[in-house]
């Protein structure tokens, strides 16, 4: 076995190892949470379509995310409805109210969804429940979220309390999530919708939803559906209208440029704190890296030595980095009450460890030149 | 004239190295200096010679080319029959394996034991078997049998030379360089390690060509060479070297003791 230098002239500075393994975990865990908030932007994007019983989705061109839909005639979802795989239609209305605290009177955005009580919309089956059912249908009630935030105030059933200076009662819970766009959701039958939003005519609809027969493909319901529909809607795949949303989120707003930045920076931080290291140990080895030479070594195997001192550095970060962002990953999800879906994800895992190697073999090939260049003659 | 005329009867293959009309220089353009003047020199093998002379005369110069580290350009350079002269870099770096270095600092990796810093240089031979053994023997002969895994720090002036000593000789280089290798040690381990090379290079007939201002081990060399600005001035034996210099100060029994 060769004698494995590039590791023992790393774990011979005990001191240097130690702060190149916290400069390289600190680089990691800062791409890790970069990419976590990132993940959990496109998986909360795509969380609320994941629970409605739908395969097809028609929604008006100029809606560009679920709570900023823009309301198109109900008829189409009628149309569509006479195609042969379609189950069912359902319409679904949705926007923002605001929602009053019962105990600081202070008023805060609250996002609303109503629907035919008749339609299983979601694939939560607490709504189904007799008493949520039976609430569903009372005036002036609704369901409400348990992951709405705290600062709704209390959301207890029974609850009395306004929206849009109008009474309301919590009739009951349900557990579905807000994603980004909202803080607290309420669920509430059409009637009641058009009541809180008037005036909101009951023929206009914010999403058509459309459920297919058992095992017919979404792919061609969607162009049989696009040719009998006018241009005034779009019909979308499960996946695609969740692909629209995500682009929303990290295209359209600045959102995936300042995370993309601040994967980038880290990166900067790994790079410069790595080639310090690697620059001071080649510094402390030079007279040996020429002696090397001069007995025989050819410059490619002191390159070498230096770009597995690089991995290795990489490889020794990136554990406690990884281990450490696992917990602060469970922090965030617990500290967002589940809102933030943060979690990690085999495919991030080993993007991540690639990308610390790649970060430490460039800090290698900067601070390589040195002993690429070291005269042995000099060591004389 | 007599002399070269005496080097052209030998043999090419008696000679480890042979130099013809060797002139370098350093620096370029108007800063080009002339630093070695018309060498001619040949070591045959087996010989030990001791290269003396004022500080900058040029010793350090010579003993870089003849170790084929620095690229030379004219003349001959013939060192265990390569010619140096017009070699390009990567071919100096194969003449170098043959070639034991022994410098005036040991130059050990503090991270690795005696033997792990001999073995670097037995890994060049691409033999990984016995490393270990062959480290462990010649650690032995240079008497640091119970030192093999001690790192440099733990190891005293004498014995860092003497590892630095075992990787120069581990893979039996038919040339050794030594530039001041007693240079840094005390009166005794410096006399301890030539005496322990010239062992070794006598039973292994090694040519061993060693740069010193050290009096003191002068006698264990066959042939004792002076240079002076550059040039090449006496070539001698031990005695003929002795009695041309001042009795008092180089005397004979000295180098006995
Ligand atoms: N890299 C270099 N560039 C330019 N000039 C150099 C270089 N190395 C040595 N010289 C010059 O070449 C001359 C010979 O230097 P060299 O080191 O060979 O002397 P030396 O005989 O070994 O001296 P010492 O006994 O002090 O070690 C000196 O004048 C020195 O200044
Ligand atoms: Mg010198």
């Amino acid at each position: 076995m060769k004698t494995p230098l590039a590791w023992l002239n790393l774990t011979y500075e005990k001191t240097r190892l130690l702060v190149a393994i916290a400069g390289v975990a600190f680089a990691v865990i800062l791409v890790f949470m970069n990419l976590g908030f990132l993940g959990s932007l496109a998986k909360a994007a795509s969380m609320i379509y994941t629970r409605i019983d739908a395969e097809v989705y028609l929604v008006s061109p100029q809606t560009l995310e679920i709570s900023s839909t823009k309301a198109f005639p109900i008829e189409r979802l009628y149309q569509a409805a006479g195609i042969r795989g379609v189950e069912r239609v359902m319409p679904l209305y949705a926007g923002y109210l605001q929602w009053r605290n019962p105990e600081t009177r202070g008023t805060r955005a609250i996002f609303a969804f109503g629907i035919n009580p008749d339609d299983p919309v979601f694939l939560v089956p607490e709504i189904q429940s007799p008493a949520n059912q039976a609430a569903l249908r009372r005036p002036d009630t609704a369901l409400m979220d348990r992951l709405s935030r705290p600062e709704f105030g209390t959301q207890t059933v029974g609850l009395i309390t306004e929206v849009d200076r109008r009474k309301i009662t919590v009739g009951g819970q349900y557990t579905l999530g807000g994603g980004f766009a909202a803080d607290g959701t309420l669920l509430m039958s059409d009637q009641n919708f058009r009541r809180y939003f008037a005036p909101f005519p009951l023929s206009l609809i914010s999403l058509g939803l459309i459920k297919l027969q058992p095992g017919v493909d979404p792919a061609q319901i969607v162009a049989a559906i696009d040719q009998v529909l006018p241009a005034d809607v779009m019909v979308l795949t499960r996946d695609q209208i969740i692909q629209r949303e995500r682009d929303y989120w990290i295209s359209t707003t600045s959102t995936g440029f300042i995370f993309g930045m601040g994967v980038i920076v880290s990166c900067i931080v790994g790079v410069v704190i790595v080639y310090q290291i690697l620059y001071t140990d080649i510094s402390d080895h030079m007279k040996q890296y020429a002696t090397l030479k001069a007995i025989g070594y050819r410059s490619g195997f002191l390159f070498w030595i230096v770009v597995q001192e690089a991995i290795i550095l990489a490889v020794l970060g990136y554990i406690p980095g990884f281990a450490i962002s696992l917990g602060l990953y469970e922090l965030t999800l617990n500290a967002t009450g589940g809102g933030l879906p943060i979690g990690m994800e085999w495919g991030r895992a080993i993007n991540v460890l690639l990308l610390a190697i790649i970060m430490c073999s460039i800090s290698a090939l900067i601070s390589v030149r040195k002993v690429v260049v070291a005269d042995p003659a000099e060591v004389f | 004239m007599v002399r070269s005329t005496l080097l052209n009867s030998m043999t090419e293959t008696d000679h480890s190295v042979q130099i013809r009309q060797l002139n370098y220089f350093f620096g370029q353009a108007d800063l080009r200096k002339q630093v070695l003047f018309d060498i001619n020199l040949d070591l045959p093998k087996g010989q030990i010679v001791i290269m003396t002379g004022p500080s900058g005369s040029g010793k350090t110069t010579l003993l870089t080319l003849i170790g084929a580290l620095r690229t030379v350009q004219s003349g001959s350079l013939k060192v265990l029959n390569h010619e140096l002269v017009g070699m390009r870099k990567a071919d100096l770096v194969e003449v170098r394996r043959n070639i034991g270095f022994i410098f005036q600092a040991h130059n050990l990796f503090e991270s690795l034991t005696a033997s792990q810093n001999v073995e670097m240089a037995i890994e060049l031979l691409n033999e990984w078997g016995n490393k270990r053994s062959k480290a462990v023997d010649v650690l032995t002969q240079l008497g640091l049998a119970d030192r093999v895994d001690y790192k440099p720090a733990a190891l005293s002036g004498g014995q860092k030379q003497r590892v630095a000593i075992a990787r120069a000789l581990v893979n039996h280089p038919a040339l050794i360089l030594a530039d001041e290798p007693t240079a840094a040690l005390d009166k005794k381990s410096g006399r301890e390690v030539v005496t322990l090379m010239q062992k070794l290079a006598q039973q292994e007939g090694r040519t061993i060509l060693m740069v010193t201002h050290d009096n003191r081990i002068l006698d264990v060399a066959d042939r004792i060479i002076t240079l002076v600005d550059g040039r090449l001035e006496t070539d001698e034996t031990l005695d003929n070297f002795v009695e041309a210099h001042d009795p008092k100060a180089l005397d004979r029994r000295m180098f006995i003791m």
